[in-house]
């Protein structure tokens, strides 16, 4: 049972890793801004467990590109180092703000959040000096000079980090207090779970994932602005992605990511200018209808065929 | 719900301390008073309606910008097409609006009345991004703005020389709060909607048609905020994302006034006006007005969960 059970993991873990091997440079940067959203889905996700709905995601993306790029421009630092630089900047801000907003719930958190893409990008606007204000900066050259099978397995690594660190907080006891918080805080806290300060914890370690996220794109792409870097679509695709795959689990927005990341491509070919329009749409639809998600609903199919042919 | 609370000591208090500030606004910075009272008329202007579906309807409407930037979409083509003024246009907005918000709730709203306020956050958001890319995938992302001369009226007032025509955001923001007022205190179908807003159950147990009340409120608001932005149309222009900061800003009004505080909206969009335009008055910190929303919002959380770890 356990044996059938990993294989679909270990061949999905194949198939990403050789990826690569047989695809041309188009389809492995498809697959490169895929796995980029598909990390801020995870991420959005993981805050979403505890029952907080975050806007923040574009917000703390932009800031760890920022970081990232301005750390290579100032001070020269490795890309590798620069990249966890933005988590780290997104990381501790995310800190800062949700020492003061994680006391609020529901829409005030979430509209707070929402709020933080366009307060971020006026702040870096209104340092010209430091980070080229309206233009943004631009890095002298891309990471592996451009090299499209590298960033590939770059961004893989990313995206698999984020997932096992949100395996590790599905497993350990990180689920059951995150889980008690979403489902009553009064009991959650009167059981001993230290809500605010789990919620801060989460906000910090999501918004930092973002933040890395975010500086691994800069580096892939080269350059940040403030229209560029803060855009509403690195809010809008994650947030479809989880949502169509199935929320409060890891698998659910991977699955998600995975069928939107290609969706998009087709989408934009097809209809350049308005494509997101299907994304709004696709958030609405599932909120309204399949609240579960599109994973979860083939489980329980699965789940029900299988049932009945157990009963013949 | 304290729409209709008076608090005249408070009220009072808050009456003096404009007073004080508009003189010593009127003897430093004339100008950005002006400016300020100009810009915060519309913020309260916008945010009314959405205090409005909050009060009653219950549900964080996310979308709210986008209808707006619709309506000023739908003003702008019936000046392109038949020649028609946007201020006359505020009149087929009304019409067209409220055929729209009646779907949009007959479609969406509806269904997310009883789900957890989460849903509807993530509900309102979709439609705010279907609305935005609406408007990309129709008519892209270039600025649209039809050329009036009347905006451009202008008086003296001794040495002071300012644009006259934007006051008619702070007029009309005050209009409709008396009208508003009027109409949830007056009349018999404005009480029934406040009561739905205190106690949906309560209301119905009275013998309110408590799905016809939200239908009309949803409807009323979202028609409202169409001719609204057919009248944002005469003084800016007109892109996808026009609407959304005014969403953030009447929620940032409505967060300040407190759950169903009308006055309180249209007071809280003046003082963001005028401190807006006093950022903007400073030569080289213009940049910085943007943010002045967010600070007061998170100074206002702030005190709000300070006062309520003391109580």
């Amino acid at each position: 049972m356990r044996m059938t059970r990993t294989i679909p993991y270990l061949l999905g873990a194949a198939v990403a890793a050789t990826f690569p091997l047989f695809t041309g440079a188009y389809l492995q940067q498809v697959a490169v801004s895929t796995l980029i959203y598909l990390t801020l889905a995870v991420s959005w996700d993981m805050l979403l467990r505890s029952g907080q709905l975050g806007f923040g995601t574009a917000g703390f993306f932009g800031l760890g590109s920022y970081a990232a790029v301005l750390l290579v421009l100032n001070v020269n630092a490795h890309p590798f180092l620069s990249i966890a630089f933005g988590g780290l900047v997104a990381g501790a801000v995310a800190l800062l703000v949700g020492l003061a907003v994680l006391r609020l719930r529901g829409m005030y958190f979430a509209i707070t959040t929402l709020a933080l893409a366009s307060i971020f990008a006026v702040v870096l606007r209104n340092f010209p000096r430091l980070t080229g204000g309206p233009e943004g900066k631009m890095l002298p050259t891309c990471i592996y000079a451009g090299d499209t099978t590298k960033i590939y397995w770059l961004v893989l690594a990313v995206a698999v980090l984020t997932i096992v660190i949100s395996e590790v907080f599905e497993r350990t006891r990180i689920h059951l207090a995150l889980t008690s918080i979403r489902n009553d805080e009064r009991v959650a806290k009167s059981s001993g779970v230290n809500v605010f300060r789990y919620l801060v914890f989460v906000f910090a370690v999501t918004s930092a994932i973002q933040g890395i996220a975010g500086g691994t794109y800069a580096h892939v792409f080269g350059f940040v602005s403030p229209e560029g870097s803060f855009s509403a679509n690195f809010l809008l695709l994650p947030l479809a992605m989880a949502l169509l795959g199935g929320i409060h689990s890891t698998w659910g927005p991977v699955v998600g990511g995975l069928v939107l990341g290609a969706l998009s491509e087709y989408l934009k070919l097809q209809i350049p200018y308005g494509h997101l329009l299907v994304y709004g749409a696709i958030i609405v639809v599932v909120t309204l209808f399949l609240p579960q998600g599109v994973s979860r609903m083939f489980k329980t199919w699965v789940r029900r065929s299988s049932v009945t042919r157990g009963v013949q | 719900m304290t729409l209709l609370r008076t608090v005249p000591q408070k009220r009072v208090a808050l009456l003096l301390v404009s007073l004080g500030i508009v003189i010593l606004m009127m003897l430093w910075k004339p100008y950005a008073l002006i400016e300020g009272l100009q810009r915060g008329g519309l913020y309260a202007l916008i945010a009314l309606p959405m205090a409005l579906i909050l009060g009653i309807v219950g549900i964080i409407n996310l979308a709210h910008g986008e209808f707006m930037m619709l309506g000023a979409y739908f003003a702008y083509w019936l000046g392109v097409y038949f020649g028609i003024d946007p201020l006359v246009a505020m009149i087929p907005a009304l019409a067209a609006f409220a055929i729209l918000g009646s779907m949009t709730y007959f479609v969406t709203i509806r269904r997310a009345l009883k789900a957890p306020e989460l849903n509807q956050l993530l509900l309102t958001f979709g439609l705010a991004m279907v609305g935005m890319e609406f408007a990309n995938l129709m008519w892209t992302s270039q600025p649209l703005k039809p050329h009036l001369s009347y905006v451009y009226s202008s008086m003296a007032l001794g040495k002071l020389r300012f644009g006259t025509y934007a006051f008619i955001y702070t007029a009309a923001a005050i209009v409709l709060l008396v009208l508003l007022l009027l109409f949830l205190r007056r009349t018999r179908l404005g009480r029934a909607a406040l009561a739905v807003g205190q106690n949906p159950r309560g209301a119905r147990l009275v013998g309110i048609d408590i799905q016809r009340t939200y239908l009309l409120i949803f409807g009323l608001s979202i028609a409202l905020v169409g001719a609204i932005g057919a009248m944002f149309l005469t003084r800016h222009s007109v892109f996808p994302s026009a609407g959304s900061p005014f969403t953030m800003k009447s929620f940032c009004l409505i967060a300040m006034a407190g759950m169903g505080n009308l006055p309180g909206v249209v007071w809280g969009g003046f003082a963001l006006g005028v401190a807006e335009a006093l950022v903007l008055s400073f030569r080289g910190y213009g940049g910085w007005a943007d943010v002045v929303f967010f600070a007061v919002l998170v100074a206002v959380i702030m005190g709000r969960s300070y006062r309520r770890q003391t109580a």
